[in-house]
């Protein structure tokens, strides 16, 4: 199987043979592969040379390779062949999510509105702090998926904006 | 808990039905047998109220009475008392009624200002207003923290001092009248008014600065008939006036940085101060050596702007050696609960000189690891990795000068060190490191991906007809 993987802004194109073998960017590379804990942290060694890589957290992927903070993402050849075929189809919309669970103090737009980009939208308190969430970009408010005094979840989305 | 002899429930994780709840917790002490109540450093421990409940329960309360908390816990009367001490004081106002009179108010002393709750410190509720366009959107989200925070939504408004240090001078008296200060800490580096470093001795305090904020601190505890520990915030400009903020009535997250250089355990003198017992030492007996720094571990992204975030820790791996000192509740399978602070854990790295110190905190955080939630890591390992300092400090500081407003290392910093700070600067790996990454990212989602019942190839197309639906 093969894999498109992105380390922050690198493309590293990765592929899983049998056995255990695999490929770098086309090239065979020799490496011992030690699960340290499962499904969250590998001791890989190549080329003589030991690295630790933690999972930080998996949805969005966030990776610490040996004390560095690294996001990434995966992608597999039939994703890739998918997202192909729909790429383009959803660009004009943009969501404001709830970037973590708290309670929707309040909501300062309406259905139809005009807003700037960085125009506050919406109140979120959460940690005891009072987060201002702001436009993403410019734009008129198509949705507003949530109410003041509503309890969200991290990633609900909390307004749809139409970009213009 | 891990820690505890004895551990009783106080109610809910709301705060309000369980750490704010005055009652419930004065109840639960009574029944364990406890004679005294030690209040932390986060919800009650600067309320007066509690004190006094405290106290009238035929309770200790570690702290100062009620009357110097409800002295100083009004944060404008408190500006009033240091100006009575002779210790200046920002330019400000009383509590303000409204928008309309903050909006006055701001015009007279000139942008930018800060918008602060009188009804207490530490930063909560505290907004930087650059132009009068912002004031409104801050008295909203100020009005509504101050609430949450300290049950008053009263704000007033100060002068913001530029390239200001945010330095604390430590205090302790007894209730016999002695009063002493043990040393300051440099907290510039914060983000939302939150401390992430903190330090001491201050890398631009100098020793004649010093004894001048320490016996600013020490007339202002008299003058309030402070008693146990406490904390006098100053901010000292870049032309090395400094200002009178506030006083913190309590314990601060950061005191270990004091205990290092001092010897002394500040919560061990807390509870005999509190016992009614005289300080065992004079001024002249409070010796400093070293240096010692504190990084703040929260579950915060610092490359998504500091956004708090809550999940469930899979994996801790804490530093430990010579110098190192790990004050943490950290544990895998704990959930990190969104109702209160996101601080984690502390690390704390002595040294002989801040050298040493600054090279022991590198190492305690190339050691550290937290799965499960984003955190501050990545911006303390950047803050204090940021050059290598092998070469030593003079040429350090003659690199770094050219390339970078505000450092760390080199201890040129201000209150606006994280504003600078650039959170787009991606870690330079190696090949090696490069080609083990993408691989362990390959192995992460493939082990994810086994544990779903979707098959993954499904889940493009699954996504798609959901989004589809709510079109």
């Amino acid at each position: 199987m093969r894999y498109e993987v992105t380390l922050d802004d690198r493309r590293v194109r990765v592929e899983l043979g049998d056995h255990g073998r695999f490929t770098v960017d086309d090239r065979a590379v020799a490496a011992s592969v030690r699960e340290t804990v499962r499904g969250r942290q590998w001791s890989i060694t190549l080329a003589g040379e030991s690295h630790e890589i933690t999972v930080v957290t998996h949805d969005p992927l966030r990776l610490d390779v040996d004390g560095n903070d690294v996001r990434a993402t995966v992608i597999d050849e039939r994703a890739l062949r998918a997202n192909r075929g729909a790429a383009g189809t959803r660009t004009g919309r943009i969501e404001l999510r709830a970037p973590m669970p708290g309670l929707l103090k309040a909501v300062h737009v309406k259905e139809g509105d005009h807003v700037v980009a960085d125009a506050p939208l919406a109140t979120l308190e959460a940690m005891k702090m009072e987060n201002e969430l702001l436009a993403p970009s410019a734009g008129r408010i198509a949705k507003v998926r949530a109410t003041a005094g509503a309890k969200v979840e991290a990633g609900a989305v909390l307004i749809v904006i139409a970009s213009e | 808990m891990r820690a505890a002899d004895a551990a009783y429930a106080i109610g809910p994780a709301a705060p309000r039905e369980s750490y704010l709840n005055a009652a419930r917790i004065i109840e639960v002490a009574r029944r364990s047998g406890a004679t005294a109540i030690h209040p932390g450093y986060g919800f009650l421990s600067e309320n007066a109220d509690f004190a006094q409940a405290v106290a009238e329960a035929g309770l200790v309360f570690v702290g100062p009475p009620a009357a110097v908390q409800r002295l100083l816990g009004e944060k404008t009367a408190a500006r009033r008392l240091a100006r009575v001490a002779e210790v200046p004081v920002a330019e400000g106002t009383e509590p303000l009624t409204d928008v309309a009179a903050a909006r006055v108010a701001a015009a007279n002393i000139g942008y930018p200002v800060l918008l602060k709750p009188a009804g207490g410190g530490g930063g909560k509720g505290m907004r930087m207003v650059r132009k009068e366009d912002e004031l409104e959107t801050a008295w909203r989200a100020a009005t509504g923290e101050a609430t949450t925070a300290f049950g008053q939504p009263a704000l007033y408004i100060e002068r913001a001092i530029w390239n200001a240090r945010h330095i604390e001078m430590q205090i302790l008296a007894d209730n016999t009248g002695n009063v002493v200060w043990l040393g300051e800490r440099d907290c510039s580096v914060q983000r939302r008014h939150q401390k992430l470093i903190e330090e001491t001795p201050g890398p631009s305090v100098g020793d004649g600065l010093r004894q001048e904020l320490g016996a600013a601190a020490v007339r202002i505890a008299r003058a309030a008939k402070y008693e146990n520990a406490g904390t006098v915030e100053f901010l000292v400009g870049g032309d090395r006036h400094f200002y009178f903020l506030e006083v913190n009535t309590r314990l601060q997250v950061e005191h270990p940085i004091t205990e290092m250089v001092t010897g002394l355990d500040l919560v061990a003198l807390q509870l005999r101060i509190a016992g009614g017992e005289p300080l065992p030492f004079a001024q002249a007996d409070v010796v400093r050596s070293g240096a010692a720094i504190e990084c703040r571990i929260t579950a915060e992204d610092p490359r998504a702007g500091f956004l708090p975030a809550s999940g469930v820790i899979a994996l801790v791996r804490e530093p430990a050696g010579p110098g190192v000192r790990v004050d943490s509740a950290l544990y895998a399978g704990m959930t990190v609960p969104t109702e209160y602070d996101p601080l984690l854990a502390k690390v704390i790295a002595y040294g002989r000189d801040r050298i040493e110190a600054i090279a022991r905190m590198r190492r305690a955080l190339e050691e550290m690891r937290v799965s499960g939630v984003p955190t501050s890591l990545a911006f303390h390992r950047s803050a204090l990795f940021h050059q290598d300092f092998v070469t030593g400090p003079t040429s350090l500081a003659f690199h770094r000068s050219a390339l970078f407003h505000q450092d760390f290392v080199t201890g040129r910093y201000d209150t606006g060190f994280i504003e600078h700070w650039d959170a787009r600067i991606a870690p330079e790996l190696s090949a090696g490191a490069t080609s083990a990454a993408a691989l362990a990212a390959v192995l992460a989602t493939r082990a994810r991906g086994e544990r779903h019942t979707l098959p993954p190839a499904d889940a493009p197309w699954a996504r798609a007809a959901r989004e589809d639906a709510l079109r």
